[in-house]
């Protein structure tokens, strides 16, 4: 349905006077909002008819949904930050399934998860730095150096530890912080919350925010007014690093244990959330809001179909067909603003 | 030197791998000069431009400014120098507001570096009506991708208005503005030269060069060719330089 909105929209914003919907597709981030908010009302509508068929509303679904929402969130969070400098990153999966058995392992031998977890934050910043460099020292497209990351920290993990689970045992404490409740809330869940609000101040707000949409949009342009423009990637590079151990942190805590193999395919979701947001693939355009939104959408229609027990291959046609509507819809826009 | 000039190129030759794009070129700027720099195309004068702007860097020769020997290693060098300029290629970023393109790499910010918006806001609506007047522009929180050329020209010249220091590079300004707008950016020019900021000021318009600039540095295939106070010249002894050499 969005690029329908679009074309409706287009000729109304040239004579300026746009519909209520038009303003709210105009805005960053809207679209994808509006999508969200009908399959919500949609969602809810049909658990208060068929209470019984349909538990959307049900307790038990809105704490797993809670739950599954933030290990994608941060590494969402992470790539789509790059993306919007221009860059990607294809390890994300894998350096999340390295640093959580890094941290798992650490902690096994004995270790605080207070000091291995934020050894496991380092070690994923910096890998991020590491694909950063290689990417900008060689002038190489980093879709092809974090293709070779996305192997390489695979086959560290293997090498590392084996292909057999890592228990992870932490003291107490670590485990309410991270997979607890407060209020009734999955502290998992207020995570990622208060990484949505903080990395929506740091991009929007922030100096750093600026130059980033700067670099992603026109390397040329933020390098002649003086940005440092392969610092500001190289930072973006560690974030996405870094929220990817994150996100294993979060996704060891609750679970309790490591698979070798967990993080595979989560870069591609991480990235699909991102243009489902409203990111685009060439950088310098999209928001903190769009890509925590994707996120949502993805989970929500994941739970959906999961409700309706429908098979599981439904769930990847749904996600494909919404990644191909969304980057249509975001090319729309971007030829728009182009003309 | 008796007196130190403020800018000075001093033998200056650029090499893109095998082309020579400027050898042996030297002129310098004085304070409260406006200097025409003409040329055919091609003839090495936006890469003149990037070079004065720390952008390029020199195969050999230096610069100096106010008679010290300076190396500009990337822009910012030289915005603390006090350069400032608008390039041929209007460097603006299509997917950002017009304010945040006024304040790209130089935000207001407190001093946890968070962004100052609203006054940003105001300053760029003011430098926006004042600086040059901007037709049709109705809001600094346009997307710059949705200016037409001579808009997005216009916003990068209000941009280095603004920040001027010392010295303005005008590579091509007017080459997208509606007369009107020439006039107002021909008049800022002299505007700032009486508040004794000088200009190098890159056109293929002779006739304005003619009206705003105190000398003419004629450049072709990279080294100059011809440097003379308008005083001393005429425009068609101008052209026949620019197009015979
Ligand atoms: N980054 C670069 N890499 C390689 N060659 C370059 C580069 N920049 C400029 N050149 C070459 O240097 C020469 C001078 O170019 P320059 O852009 O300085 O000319 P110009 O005088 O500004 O011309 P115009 O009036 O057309 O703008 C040209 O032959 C151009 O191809
Ligand atoms: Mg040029």
């Amino acid at each position: 349905m969005t690029p329908i909105l679009a074309e409706s929209a287009a000729p109304r914003s040239r004579t300026r006077r746009q519909s209520f919907l038009g303003q709210i597709v105009a805005m960053p981030a809207g679209a994808i909002f509006l999508v969200f908010a009908s399959l919500q009302i949609v969602c809810i509508v049909g658990a208060l008819l068929y209470p019984d068929e349909f538990r959307y509303l049900s307790p038990q679904n809105l704490t797993i949904l809670m739950k599954a929402i933030p290990v994608l969130g941060c590494l969402a969070l992470g790539a789509g930050v790059l993306m919007i400098a221009g860059e990607f990153d294809l390890s994300i999966g894998s350096v999340y399934t390295f640093t959580a058995i890094l941290m798992a392992s650490l902690v096994e031998a004995g270790l605080s998860a207070f000091i291995a977890a934020p050894l496991g934050i380092l070690a994923g910043l910096m890998i991020g730095m590491l694909n950063g460099q290689i990417t900008l020292r060689f002038g190489l497209p980093s879709f092809i150096v974090t293709l070779g990351g996305l192997l390489f920290w695979r086959g560290a993990v293997l090498l590392y530890n084996g292909a057999v689970q890592v228990r992870f045992d932490p003291e107490p404490a670590f485990s309410s912080l991270f997979a607890g409740s407060l209020f009734g809330i999955n502290a998992a869940f207020i995570w990622i919350i208060l990484f949505v609000v903080g990395f929506h101040f740091l991009l929007h707000r922030h100096r750093f925010g600026n130059h980033v949409f700067a670099t992603g949009g026109n390397r040329a342009a933020a390098e002649a007014i003086g940005i440092n423009t392969g610092r500001v990637k190289l930072v973006a590079f560690a974030i996405a690093g870094g929220m990817a151990a994150m996100a294993g942190i979060l996704a060891t805590a609750r679970v309790g244990s490591v698979q070798p193999g967990q993080g595979a395919g989560l870069e591609l979701q991480a990235i699909a959330a991102c243009v489902i947001g409203g990111l685009s693939l060439r950088g310098g355009r999209g928001s903190i809001i769009g890509i925590f939104l994707g996120v949502l959408l993805i989970h929500t229609i994941t739970d959906v179909l999961l409700l309706l027990r429908a098979p599981g291959f439904y769930l990847d046609m749904f996600i494909a067909t919404l990644i191909v509507l969304a980057a249509i819809f975001n090319h729309l826009i971007e030829r728009r603003g182009l003309a | 030197m008796s007196r130190a000039n403020l800018l000075e190129l001093h033998n200056i030759s650029k090499s893109f791998g095998a082309l020579t794009a400027l050898r042996n070129l030297s002129f310098h700027v004085e304070e409260g000069e406006v200097v025409g720099l003409l040329g055919d195309n091609g003839a090495g004068k936006s890469t003149t431009v990037n070079l004065i702007s720390g952008i390029h860097k020199p195969t050999s020769g230096h610069l100096s400014v106010d008679g010290r020997k300076t190396t500009f290693t990337c822009r910012s060098d030289s915005a603390e120098a006090g350069i400032e300029t608008i390039y041929q290629h209007t460097a603006l970023v299509d997917s950002l507001s017009i304010t945040r393109n006024i304040f790209m790499g130089r935000e207001l910010t407190d001093r946890f570096g968070f962004l100052r918006q609203r006054e940003m806001r105001e300053i760029a609506m003011e430098v926006l009506q004042n600086a040059v007047h901007i037709s049709g522009i109705d809001s600094p929180d346009t997307l710059v991708g949705n200016l037409s050329g001579g808009q997005k020209q216009a916003v990068a010249i209000a941009r280095a208005v603004y920040f001027k220091k010392r010295v303005l590079l005008l590579d091509e300004p007017t080459s997208a503005l509606s007369v009107r707008e020439t006039e107002a950016l021909l008049n800022q020019v002299l505007k700032l030269k009486g508040e004794n900021v000088s200009s190098v000021l890159v056109t293929h318009n002779l006739y304005h060069a003619y009206q705003v600039c105190d000398r003419f540095v004629i450049m072709s295939h990279g080294t100059k060719v011809f440097d003379v106070q308008k005083a001393d010249t005429t425009i068609s002894q101008l052209t026949e330089y620019v197009v015979l050499t």
